[in-house]
């Protein structure tokens, strides 16, 4: 029988009530570097576990692609071997899938694909459906993505969809970013690109929507007029672990900061969006972000520090320094370690300051945003009273122990007035004790199915490099100073400098 | 578990220690009720025949003091579950399972045996749990679970002894394990949501026309979540699968025959189902008498046949769903067998707690199968 449009098709009215939960519709997903780590330890068990999550359809298939000689057999012995506990569906989906061998760059592997994927279309009812998954290196995204376009698999057949995932770090700058972006908008539209921040897969970053738009006692509050200043903190314990060559031409600020900051950032700064559809929520993300105050290069030493991790103790076990890493040059100029002083220039957040802080080999993994709010203006207890009062502090704790904290005064019980800080914490992992999807099997699904709105558009990238250009620039020209910080410490003296000064200090998380 | 509400001493005050699984003995501290594989643990409880229901509402912010003294921890609940049991066997079977669902989605439960026989008196006990969440990870989870066994006339106005117990601001379900209340019952009123499980009614045709009878009235209520419709979710969904592609798409309007193996209650419920979305005639939907689920489909798009089907396998210990059609396509999903636990449904059923519109045409054409 030949496709037919889809609006000819009779209603699936088998699946009417059904549709409370996302599945992915009839499909195939081609991995390019399917021969990778990234395929193997990351993609195929979130696969698997989509599709023992009954999220996967019958008419699904994988498509390996990559430069490693293999057959098909080959490939169906990787997923396997990938996924060794798989529930019984995943063997059918390994039935299904099939390898194909060949240089990224070579017009013999996509007239393959071509071919193999109309064969499946034909056999599997998949209906010209492909999402192009580019698990290979960032710099084979241009290369796989032209030739995708140039064998007319960027555009979708019988009705179907054409989706192109990559994974961060998109570009090494803005420039290097804006050519990437020039190449993939050769053959793909902006909607059919799905950029990949895991971060925003996490259903933690997600909870900062609901906790700020499904709550009306939070938002009055969201503004200039409560708030004295944010703090957001993503502290590693990790060192460069085995990536060492890798993180000296990355660093904290291309690693965590042009990403996985901003995102964060973003959805705690931004306008309640009109409805949390893909556009909604991004055209406010990349409003907040453009009002992000860019440093300029004279101000970069007074609003930025950068430092390096040495030697010392983390969680009980002595480290080396980051210079004695494998892989690391011994003078390495790489920042481990970066802290901000950024200012939003809006309605809302004028004048409030934000310190960011992220770095490696700091005591304690976690990744919060806090709003700290301004004192009380007159306090009516006698000091001595209040000594262990500190201003509210409303905590967004985003991993581990995922949750919400307000930190508020209270009253000592005894005799004597006396107040002190207390905290009202909601633990998400305590309310709800369902296993949370991965952020990976989220964010495939949502690939899938075509929902955009957790991927990031090309102009909220470029405006995230935006920011941070003028810091690369700067730390680039080799002339600003590079701190160093015990490894198992909160960073730098600097970094300590850069908040007090304004007469505030870093949180202890 | 239903002893445990036995008469104690002279003053009603059970002697601690006498409860029979529901919670810790010794001094009313941490014991070892509870599930030592990782489930919850009982770590206060308290109990009293013959008490008033002041006395009960004291006690649970007494036994919450009491484990804040050995363990920071703060109640938790994201609702209030009220479980109606007709009998004592009832109160053993179903507490376990309510209780295991605290480690999912930490609830207020309250256990109300009415017993309209005996001695007018509300025998009570309350019990705080603990449960870790998942990898350790956060703060431990305290709920807390009240057994009532209500005596004399008072059985027959539950709502008045339930409502002290039920959390402010949080929705209230009410679950039914086996009699069905009446539509009348003042019980409802409290209730957001109510639960049912019609996998064990009867196997006599008019007994179960008539359940699912009550049950469309209860739906005026408020929204009615029916634990066996949430258990076959998984064979609806893998029907509704195959319907998918497009080459299949085609068949649906064309099946002329559906069988539906299985119990009585699953059988009539997903060939009410059937029956209701695919438009078909009563005389095309057969049921026969199964240990589980089976559903065939049989369509004819012109000249070309298509069989689709969903089946247990035990000996894959998968549910497969295949589909065939004379013209050559085929299709095959295996998924694990679900687990069909109390626990299991209980949860995904307060998951989602709305009206289900398309359970509630299969009811009403569950029932015309039935008569």
């Amino acid at each position: 029988m030949s496709t037919t449009a889809t609006e000819e098709l009779p209603q699936n009215v088998l699946a009417e009530g059904l549709d409370t939960v996302k599945r992915a519709p009839p499909g195939v997903l081609v991995v390019f570097g399917a021969s990778g780590d990234l395929t193997h330890r990351k993609l195929l068990p979130a696969l698997e576990r989509l599709s023992r999550r009954r999220l996967l359809p019958a008419a699904f298939a994988i498509v390996g692609v990559a430069r490693t000689e293999m057959d098909d057999d080959g490939f169906r012995s990787l997923m396997k071997s990938a996924v060794p506990d798989a529930g019984p569906g995943w063997g059918e989906i390994i039935k299904n899938s099939i390898y194909i061998a060949g240089e990224y760059t070579h017009p013999d592997t996509f007239s393959q694909l071509q071919e193999r994927l109309k064969s499946i279309d034909e056999t599997l009812g998949t209906g010209g459906n492909r999402t192009f998954y580019l698990a290979t290196i960032p710099e084979m995204f241009g290369e796989v993505a032209t030739e995708l376009g140039k064998s007319g698999l960027n555009e979708p057949e019988h009705g179907g969809s054409a989706r192109l995932v990559i994974e961060k770090p998109f570009g090494r700058d803005r420039a290097t970013a804006r050519e990437l972006d020039t190449t993939l908008h050769q053959y793909f539209d902006e909607n059919q690109i799905y950029r990949i921040d895991h971060y925003l897969g996490k259903e933690t970053v997600q909870n900062v929507l609901a906790l700020r738009f499904a709550n009306a006692i939070f938002e009055p509050l969201w503004t200039r007029n409560y708030i004295d200043h944010v703090q957001v903190t993503v502290a590693e314990t990790v060192g460069v672990e085995k990536r060492g060559s890798f993180y000296e031409t990355a660093g904290a600020l291309r690693d965590i900061v042009q990403n996985h900051v901003m995102q964060v950032l973003s959805l705690t700064l931004m306008e309640p969006p009109i409805s949390t559809d893909a556009d909604g929520v991004r055209g406010e993300k990349v409003k907040a972000l453009r009002s992000v105050v860019v440093p300029k290069p004279g101000d970069i030493a007074n609003v930025a520090v950068r430092a390096q991790y040495d030697s010392g103790w983390v969680e009980g076990n002595s480290v080396v320094g980051y210079r004695q890493e494998e892989g690391v040059n011994p003078q390495s100029q790489t920042e481990t370690y970066v802290a901000l002083k950024l200012s939003v220039d809006n309605w809302r957040w004028a004048g409030v300051p934000i310190y960011v802080r992220t770095g490696k080999r700091l005591p304690k993994r976690v990744t919060e945003v806090a709003l700290q709010f301004k004192a009380v203006p007159h306090l009516a207890f006698p000091k001595e009273a209040a000594l262990g009062l500190n201003p509210n502090a409303l905590v967004m704790r985003i991993q581990p122990d995922e949750g919400v904290t307000l930190r508020f005064g209270a009253k000592v019980p005894g005799q004597t007035f006396m107040v002190r800080d207390v905290l009202m914490d909601f633990s998400y992992g305590a309310a709800f004790l369902e296993e949370t999807p991965d952020a990976y099997e989220r964010l495939l699904l949502d690939a899938m199915v075509g929902d955009p709105t957790l991927f990031i558009r090309s102009d909220e990238v470029d405006t995230a490099w935006g920011i941070v250009q003028p810091l690369l620039d700067v730390w680039g020209a080799g002339d600003a100073p590079l701190a160093g910080y015990a490894s198992g410490s909160w960073g730098p003296r600097a970094a300590e400098t850069l908040i007090e000064r304004d007469g505030r200090k870093w949180r202890t998380p | 578990m239903a002893d445990a509400l036995s008469p104690g001493s002279a003053d009603g005050q059970v002697p601690p220690g006498s409860l029979a699984g529901a919670g810790p003995a010794g001094d009313g501290a941490a014991g070892d009720g509870g599930d030592p594989a990782g489930g919850p643990q009982a770590v206060q409880s308290w109990e009293k025949t013959r008490a008033n229901l002041g006395e009960v509402l004291d006690a649970l912010p007494e036994l919450r003091r009491k484990a804040s003294a050995r363990e920071a921890g703060t109640r938790t609940a994201v609702m209030t579950l009220v479980m109606v049991a007709s009998s004592d066997v009832e109160v053993e079977d179903f507490a376990a399972s309510v209780r295991s669902l605290g480690a999912h989605h930490p609830c207020r439960v309250v256990i109300v045996r009415p017993d309209p026989d005996s001695t007018p008196a509300i025998d009570a006990k309350a019990c705080l749990w603990q449960a870790q969440p998942p990898e350790a990870v956060g703060h431990p989870v305290f709920f807390e679970e009240i057994h009532l066994r209500v005596g004399g006339q008072a059985a027959s106005h539950l709502a008045s002894i339930v409502s002290p117990f039920v959390l402010g601001d949080l929705p209230a379900v009410m679950w039914f394990p086996w009699d069905l209340p009446d539509s009348s019952d003042p019980l409802l009123r409290l209730a957001s949501a109510i639960l049912v499980d019609t996998r064990d009614v009867g196997p006599n045709p008019s007994a179960l026309a008539h359940s699912y009878r009550t049950l469309l009235e209860l739906v005026n209520h408020c929204p009615v979540v029916d634990l066996s419709w949430v258990r076959l979710q998984p064979w609806r969904e893998l029907l509704a699968g195959l319907f998918e592609p497009e080459h299949n798409r085609a068949f649906l309007p064309e099946v002329r025959l559906a069988t539906v193996t299985g119990k009585p209650g699953p059988r009539h419920v997903l060939g009410g189902w059937l029956l209701a979305q695919l438009d078909l005639r009563a005389r095309e939907v057969v049921l026969s008498d199964a240990k589980h689920v089976d559903i065939t489909l049989k369509a004819q798009l012109g000249d070309e046949t298509g069989t689709f089907q969903v089946h247990r396998d035990d000996s894959t210990r998968a549910v497969w769903a295949t589909a065939e059609t004379s013209g050559g396509t085929h299709h095959r999903q295996a998924l694990p067998l679900p687990d069909d636990s109390l626990t299991a449904a209980l949860s995904a059923a307060i998951s989602n707690l709305r009206a289900d519109r398309v359970w509630e045409r299969a009811l009403a054409s569950a029932a015309s199968l039935a008569s």
